[in-house]
């Protein structure tokens, strides 16, 4: 049940992901940029190897019990810094282009044919 | 190992000579000294492993690098490369020397030696590798350094920049036809291995010479037609050739060292290399032999014609060439002594003619022969140069160049075939023909009446060094045969040969003579006959052709492009859409997969979790529906906030406090880049989000169905991989198993600071290279200021909550109350203290080097939102964000490599309290020194570092919120 839950709201944030970034407003789009990443994380957590109930400590894994896995944490922790250091820099382009074109709005740029 | 090193010199004196340091501390003249002595000592180096060769034959050398593939870096010494590398070294050495005097801005001179240094590595790389794939790696490295060096100064001269795209091309789609070739000939000598289903790529030099019936394979015509194609693009061959003479637009030290004396005697290497295995087969020889009397014939016309003196030697080198792929054409191998010496001897006198060239264009400003004229009085010692050098060119005896011509006819003479009275005619025509240029250069250069309007400026003495040197050789290596130049021959020639200044007054010396005084009497016809004669083919047009084709199709391509971003991605994502539905692959899987689970009981546990899956959903639809981008943004905090909870939920402590952590400082970064954007410029593109001219209703509903289609596939493949997740067989219960062994009770933090270290380092470099490029972004527009901010007054179109809430941000100041400030003035602290604390005891809780950072970090942005950005910089002095930064990396990579010196691996664990014995001690702080704790310490200050870039780049005021804001204030509206 909470799997179908899980890929339900997976899917329909990478669906709004999607969406933002196709749609004209810069800043809603780089906003659904952080939206994918977010999805990501939430897929990765979900899909652990573990049906843990403990953290992962050493303490925890002597005592017996089952914690979580661990892998798929350390691949998010690095996944969310290196996702937050992408997404300043989609940042600092929205930033860029709305100082050089005075606009925030992509359909007001066509400027990569020229 | 010793062979790799030496190739691998160059390339280092490149590196070195281009880091800034060596650049600024060392003067132009210390540069040339320093790549001069290192080539001089290469060629040393060289000469000394000639006893070395005559004993063992050939030295071979390999580093595997690629084991799995098969694939190595394998170097290979015979005589030929022998004789090759020599002449890159020792003509490489003198061009060094020149060059240092013939460029008088030392910027520029220290761009071309970082460059023609890097070639010379190539350069030799080619001669040396003992592998098909790595010399051909090294030879387009020679493609690529030849076009720096050619388009050298292709910023002001548009010339440049076509002859240097010019022979890319041609060499390049050479290239293309080469590796072909040159993966079929491994094929074919059983160098490709297939074990066990894999494939082993070996492409041995040594082994594919071992493969003497190559030519009856079934492939041979296909490999041998495009291996002869890559050599004859390279080599300059007609009717390829017409790249040599457009590349004369590079500085004349690159011209005589890659356009004559080595890059393009990489494919006469080549023939040469893969002679023995092919030649028993005529397609080879007549190829070979036919192109290059052509070529021979046409170079030595079109080289009499030029009125550039450049041009001349360019095509003159071209016959030369010519010559040298048709004595490697004769069958039997008959013809390759001829070949080896004409490449000495053309080395020598080429290379010499070019630097003359070169001294006389910096010297007068002009290459024009027909301005030129009566330089012997200004210009003594280049004038006997290109005496000597001229005169060995045409085959005077008894120069270097007479030696080279007299074998060459001689080879000529023993070879027979119908058509052998047709050869010769065509060989004696080109040596008459360059016989004439070499007349030409010495008397209408130096001699005959001065050109009074030539300005003139004598150069520094020490450039003729370099142009003395190589003609002394001219002179002196036919005298020196015996010592010298048969030692090194005859390592590179397969059999016994004899080699004599002077055979007597037999018919070759006869023929010899009579080339040259028919070449005297065409020089003294030169004027009435040089225009008379046309030459139709011509591949250079067939090269325009082909080029505005290309241009027409691009711009036909063009026409195509809206040039709208937006309508890039739609078409991406919409393509992927249409593949997945009209495939029919997303209907099969669903049809295939069962949705609605048997058991739909749920715990408490579940029930929280299903509450933030709802609330990130819910957040999410606020983002794409809300008409402020301020709520959009505290939305989109939301979403990280509900994500963090369900990080707690599902067991992973550490992950969530990075997520809350993260997500805080990314809402922020939102905000205060909100700041920066003009709210009527937000307003409008708010206006506009449904009801735009592009997207009322067909465009909201493709954007629509786009996203469904993706994300419904999404959830088909999350959901398959949610009922189907890998039950305890991973790699994660090692890592449970053996943290221990690391002594740390976080497993986690075990796992980014121990087990997979090397990740992690690469990944705060990742991270950093990210905030470099924002700051990259935001600091162009800090220097170009007013230009990329447009400064048009705000308009009063100020819009209600959104608009208040962004003044008062972006008016800083107004953050800035008592009680702000105090608050900020105490969280740093705080935040400096928590950061530590979760560094030195994250092992046994939860925090780690990331959540240090952030936290860090975060406290510092409060600083720059509160206080503004110029407060902020000055009350913090000690946060410099890139020093920080690099303080970080220096830490990791230091922490990275110090266990290689004790033997452990790299990032290896090493438990520095034990070693140090100050274990009890910290211990009994429950600290734990080891090298995990360092790289924590490493990450946590890269990762604060990165922050400090990012958060000052995008909070530094630009111009525009510098000015006292007029704005009206909350009451007005």
């Amino acid at each position: 049940m909470i799997e179908l839950l899980f890929a339900l709201s997976i899917g329909i944030l990478f669906g709004i992901g999607v969406f933002q970034l196709l749609r004209r407003d810069l800043i809603k789009a780089a906003i659904g940029f952080a939206i994918l990443f977010s999805a990501i994380n939430l897929f990765f957590v979900a899909v652990g190897a573990f049906e843990g109930e403990f953290a992962p400590y050493v303490s925890n894994v002597e005592a017996g019990r089952q914690t979580s896995d661990p892998l798929i944490q350390a691949l998010i922790l690095t996944a969310i810094v290196v996702s937050f250091g992408s997404f300043s820099l989609v940042l600092g382009f929205v930033n860029i282009i709305s100082r050089r074109y005075d606009t925030v709005d992509s359909n007001d740029i066509n400027k990569l044919k020229h | 190992m010793e062979l790799a090193i030496f190739t691998a010199v160059p390339f280092c004196l490149a590196l070195l000579l281009a880091a800034p340091f060596v650049r600024t501390s060392l003067n132009k003249s210390s540069q040339t000294v320093l790549s001069t002595l290192v080539t001089a000592a290469l060629f040393a180096w060289l000469l000394s492993m000639l006893p070395r060769i005559q004993d063992a034959g050939a030295i071979s050398q390999t580093i595997m690098w690629l084991p799995s593939a098969g694939i190595s870096l394998s170097f290979y010494l015979d005589g030929l490369a022998l004789l090759f590398g020599l002449i890159i070294t020792g003509i490489g050495a003198l061009i060094f020397c020149y060059a240092g005097f013939y460029f008088d801005d030392a910027e520029e001179h220290n761009r071309f030696i970082v460059w023609l240094s890097a070639f010379a590595g190539a350069m030799l790389a080619v001669v040396l590798s003992g592998n098909v794939l790595m010399m051909f790696i090294a030879w387009e490295l020679t493609s690529i350094t030849s076009f720096i060096l050619i388009g050298f100064k292709g910023a002001e001269d548009a010339a440049a920049r076509e002859g240097a795209f010019k022979a890319l091309f041609v060499t390049g789609a050479g290239a293309l036809a080469l590796i072909i070739g040159l993966v079929m000939l491994s094929g074919a000598a059983g160098q490709i291995l297939y074990p066990e289903e894999e494939i082993r790529f070996v492409g041995d030099f040594a082994s594919i010479l071992q493969a003497k019936t190559l030519h009856q394979h079934e492939w041979y015509m296909l490999f041998a037609v495009l291996i002869l194609l890559g050599g004859f693009t390279k080599s300059a061959q007609f009717p390829f050739h017409f790249w040599l003479p457009a590349a004369m637009s590079a500085p004349t030290p690159a011209s005589a060292y890659l356009h004559s004396a080595t890059m393009v005697k990489a494919g006469i290497y080549l023939f040469a290399r893969l002679s023995p295995v092919m030649y028993p087969n005529d397609l080879w020889t007549s190829s070979l032999l036919t192109v290059g009397l052509v070529t021979m014939l046409v170079g030595a016309y079109f080289a009499v014609k030029q009125r550039d003196l450049k041009g001349l030697l360019a095509y003159s080198t071209v016959s030369k060439l010519g010559a040298i792929v048709a004595m490697i054409g004769l069958p039997n191998q008959s013809g390759l002594k001829a070949a080896f010496v004409g490449i000495i001897a053309h080395a020598f006198y080429k290379s010499a003619l070019f630097l003359v060239a070169g001294t006389i264009d910096h010297a007068t400003g002009t290459r024009s022969i027909d301005r030129l004229g009566g330089l012997r009085r200004k210009m003594p010692v280049m004038f006997w140069v290109t005496v000597i050098s001229a005169l060995s060119m045409a085959g005077t005896p008894f120069l270097l160049g007479f030696v080279a011509k007299e074998t060459l006819l001689d080879a000529m003479l023993h070879y027979t075939a119908p058509w052998t009275q047709l050869v010769m005619i065509m060989v004696i025509a080109s040596t008459a023909f360059t016989a004439m240029a070499g007349y030409m250069l010495i008397y209408d250069v130096f001699l005959g009446t001065p050109r009074k309007r030539v300005h003139f400026h004598q150069p520094a003495p020490w450039i003729r060094l370099g142009p003395a040197l190589l003609a002394f050789g001219s002179l002196c290596l036919g005298f020196l045969l015996e010592p010298v130049l048969i030692p090194v021959l005859k390592l590179a020639l397969p059999k016994s040969f004899e080699l004599h200044l002077f055979a007597g007054f037999n018919e070759v010396f006869l023929l010899s003579a009579a080339i040259l005084l028919s070449g005297l009497l065409l020089f003294l016809m030169r004027k009435s006959l040089i225009r008379r004669i046309t030459f139709p083919l011509s591949g250079d047009a067939v090269y325009r052709e082909f080029i505005s084709y290309v241009e027409w199709a691009g711009s036909a391509i063009l026409h195509t492009q809206s040039g709208f971003v937006r309508y890039y991605l739609v078409i991406i994502l919409g393509a992927v859409a249409a593949v997945l539905v009209l495939s029919g692959t997303l209907s099969d899987v669903i049809a295939g997969q069962r949705f609605f689970p048997s058991d739909l009981s749920v715990t408490i546990t579940d029930l929280a979790k299903i509450f933030m899956l709802f609330l990130t959903v819910a957040a999410g639809l606020l983002t794409v529906v809300v008409r402020e981008h301020v709520k959009a943004a505290i939305a989109y905090g939301l979403i990280g906030y509900a994500i963090g909870v369900i990080f707690l939920i599902e067991h992973a402590p550490d992950v969530a406090l990075v997520q809350l952590l993260v997500e805080t400082m990314a809402t922020v970064l939102i905000i205060i880049m909100l700041g920066r954007i003009r709210a009527d410029a937000r307003l409008k593109v708010i206006k506009n989000l449904w009801t735009g001219r592009h997207d009322y209703s067909f465009g909201l509903l493709r954007d629509l169905g786009v996203s469904i289609v993706i994300g419904l596939a999404i959830f088909v493949f999350s959901l398959i991989a949610l009922q189907n997740r890998p039950q305890r067989h991973s790699i994660a219960e090692w890592h449970l198993a053996n943290t221990k062994a690391v002594s740390t009770d976080d497993v986690v933090g075990a796992i980014v600071a121990d087990f997979r270290a090397t990740d992690t380092l690469l990944e705060i470099a990742v991270f950093t290279t990210a905030a470099l490029g924002v700051l990259t972004l935001l600091a162009r527009g800090r220097r170009r200021g007013g230009s990329l901010a447009p400064q048009k007054a705000e308009t009063g179109l100020l819009h209600e909550f959104d608009a208040t809430v962004l003044e008062e941000i972006q008016d800083a100041t107004s953050l800035s109350t008592p009680f702000t400030r105090s608050v900020s003035f105490i969280v740093l602290p705080i935040a400096i203290l928590i950061g530590v604390a979760q560094i030195l005891y994250g092992g046994s809780g939860p925090g780690d080097g990331f959540t240090a950072g952030v936290t860090i970090g975060l406290a510092v942005s409060l600083w720059y939102v509160v206080l503004g950005y110029n407060e902020a910089k000055n009350l913090l002095p000690w946060f410099q964000p890139a020093l920080i930064v690099r303080l970080g990396l220096i830490i990791a990579i230091a922490n990275a490599l110090f266990p290689l010196f004790i033997g452990r691996g790299f990032m290896g664990h090493v438990e520095f309290d034990q070693a140090l014995g100050i274990y009890d001690i910290v211990g009994f702080f429950g600290l734990h020194i080891t090298s995990s704790l360092i790289f924590e310490i490493a990450i946590a200050i890269t990762v604060m570092g990165g922050l400090g870039i990012i958060i000052e780049a995008i909070a530094y005021p630009t111009e525009r919120s510098q000015e006292p804001f007029e704005t009206p204030n909350a009451g007005q509206i």
